[in-house]
């Protein structure tokens, strides 16, 4: 099982600097242009706190843009959590298909070890570089605050982060068992779903009526805004995200163990 | 042991569609099993079965005394598999993979590696995606051999193979089952069944039929295919 976890991370690899470095450099770039743009964001941070369910929205009502965590919050916040829940859909959503789409299960399969350590490896990897994406994301984000000179709060930072964390293994988690479903690595229903659950939860915070219900989706819990604004944890929403991971990797494990092997 | 493989009633259908139909067969230890038959007609879903990747309906797979669902685990270490069509994974080189095929058994089989990669021509410093069907074979071939199993299930080997690297890999079998090994053959191929299978089978629409020998002339090799057309 060590042998094709580490496989891989080796095969993986690759993709996850690619994303590493660009949802991290993108990140910090934010982060260094926030001395440039102090000035604007002051001006800009009123109108913004006005614009309704739009500043509820997207947490202007409560932070304001022209404060380093107001403007982390705002625009790191959304980068970080459409970049890393992508990264996390593409590579659970290939994980276990790709060797049925690209023939080698009949290699993989054919040496000693049960399709159970499979996909236990290949969980373990997906998980391995999620923590990875985390922690590399969290150094670059901290770089950020360094240069500048600004301190943020450290305790809803490093709280957004693993909240962070926590949302890309549930949309990992869900792709992971669709992909011990399908024969195919189909990157498009990951990133839809990755963009269906983000857009889900920016209109359950515009309208009204689905605001209870947003605690259904992952970005419910892992909104920087609400962390920043030292809102009450959503403790429903990690209820449900910790039940729906352990369903779909039991249900990945279930359904990988009984299927029949394309060639 | 009599028998390295025991099938007993092997039904496998997908959906509506006809796999194999109460399929039972004995191979012998020590023996070279012709496996023929024309395509679709349920070699490679017996192969398959066997191995485990496919979930059969009915009946019993014996292979080296153990149970083919129980002792999956246990039962291929024992068992050296080549699949008809030979992919890995296109980014590594020809040695990492035979290198990783080893260390998933646990094994270091590097010297066994060694003589088979040089008794087929295989450069190992080359990526999986630079080569052909042939030398991918090799590969294929390399990984099946190098933890000298005791039972070879070899499917369509042949193909995309040189004639002097086809030599080479028949003495390797029979060098093999020489030392204990058991090999089955699934081949199109009349004359590797004629040279090297001690027995064979045919199957045609799913089922299974045990041939006398296998010793076949081409005539009656081809009316196996030709009936199937008719019908």
């Amino acid at each position: 099982m060590k042998t094709i976890f580490l496989k891989e991370l080796k095969l993986n690899l690759k993709q996850f600097i690619i994303w590493t470095v660009t949802v991290g450099l993108m990140g910090f770039a934010c982060i260094l242009l926030f001395r440039s743009m102090e000035g604007e964001m002051k001006d800009m941070a009123d109108a913004f706190s006005n614009m309704g369910a739009f500043s509820e929205a997207f947490g202007m009502a409560t932070l304001s843009v022209a404060t380093i965590e107001g403007f982390f919050a705002t625009e790191v916040g959304t980068l970080h959590g459409i970049g890393g829940g992508m990264f996390a859909a593409i590579l659970a959503i290939g994980i276990i298909a790709k060797e049925e789409e690209r023939h080698s299960g009949e290699f993989l399969l054919s040496l000693p070890v049960s399709r159970t350590k499979v996909v236990a490896a290949k969980g373990l990897c997906v998980l391995a570089l999620l923590v990875l994406f985390a922690a590399v994301c969290t150094g670059i984000y901290l770089a950020g605050f360094a240069i500048l000179g600004e301190e943020v709060s450290y305790k809803e930072f490093f709280i957004y982060m693993g909240s962070g964390l926590l949302m890309n293994i549930e949309i990992a988690s869900i792709c992971f068992l669709i992909s011990s479903l399908t024969g195919r690595v189909n990157i498009g229903a990951g990133l839809g779903l990755t963009l269906v659950l983000y857009t889900y939860d920016i209109i359950g915070r515009v309208v009204p009526d689905l605001k209870d219900y947003i605690f259904v989706g992952p970005y419910s819990y892992a909104n920087a805004s609400e962390i920043f604004s030292g809102n009450e944890a959503n403790i429903k929403g990690f209820i449900l995200a910790v039940i729906i991971m352990a369903s779909c990797i039991c249900g990945a494990f279930f359904c990988y163990q009984r299927r029949d092997l394309a060639s | 042991m009599e028998n390295a493989v025991e099938i007993t009633n092997l039904t496998k259908s997908y959906g509506k569609n006809r796999g194999v139909i109460d399929v039972s067969l004995k191979v012998k230890t020590g023996d070279i099993f012709g496996f023929i038959g024309p395509n679709g007609a349920g070699k490679s879903t017996t192969i398959r079965s066997m191995l485990g990747f496919l979930k059969y309906d009915e009946g019993s797979i014996k292979i080296l005394g153990m149970d083919s669902v129980k002792d999956h685990e246990k039962i291929l270490k024992e068992v050296g598999y080549m699949p008809s069509e030979a992919w890995f994974y296109d980014s590594m080189k020809v040695s990492e993979v035979i290198k990783y095929a080893a260390d998933v058994r646990g094994l270091d089989c590097s010297a066994e590696a060694e003589k088979l990669c040089k008794k087929l021509k295989l450069d190992t410093s080359k990526k999986i995606k630079q080569l052909s069907l042939g030398n991918r074979k090799k590969v294929s071939i390399v990984c099946a051999m190098q933890h000298r199993p005791k039972l070879f299930i070899f499917d369509e080997p042949t193909s995309g193979l040189d004639p002097l690297i086809q030599k080479n890999f028949f003495e390797l079998i029979n060098e093999y089952v020489s030392e204990g090994a058991t090999c089955i053959l699934s081949t199109h191929v009349l004359s590797e069944v004629n040279r090297y299978c001690k027995n064979a089978a045919i199957m045609r629409e799913g089922r299974l039929t045990m041939l006398e020998s296998a010793d076949i002339d081409e005539d009656k090799f081809l009316k196996f295919y030709e009936d199937e057309e008719e019908q």
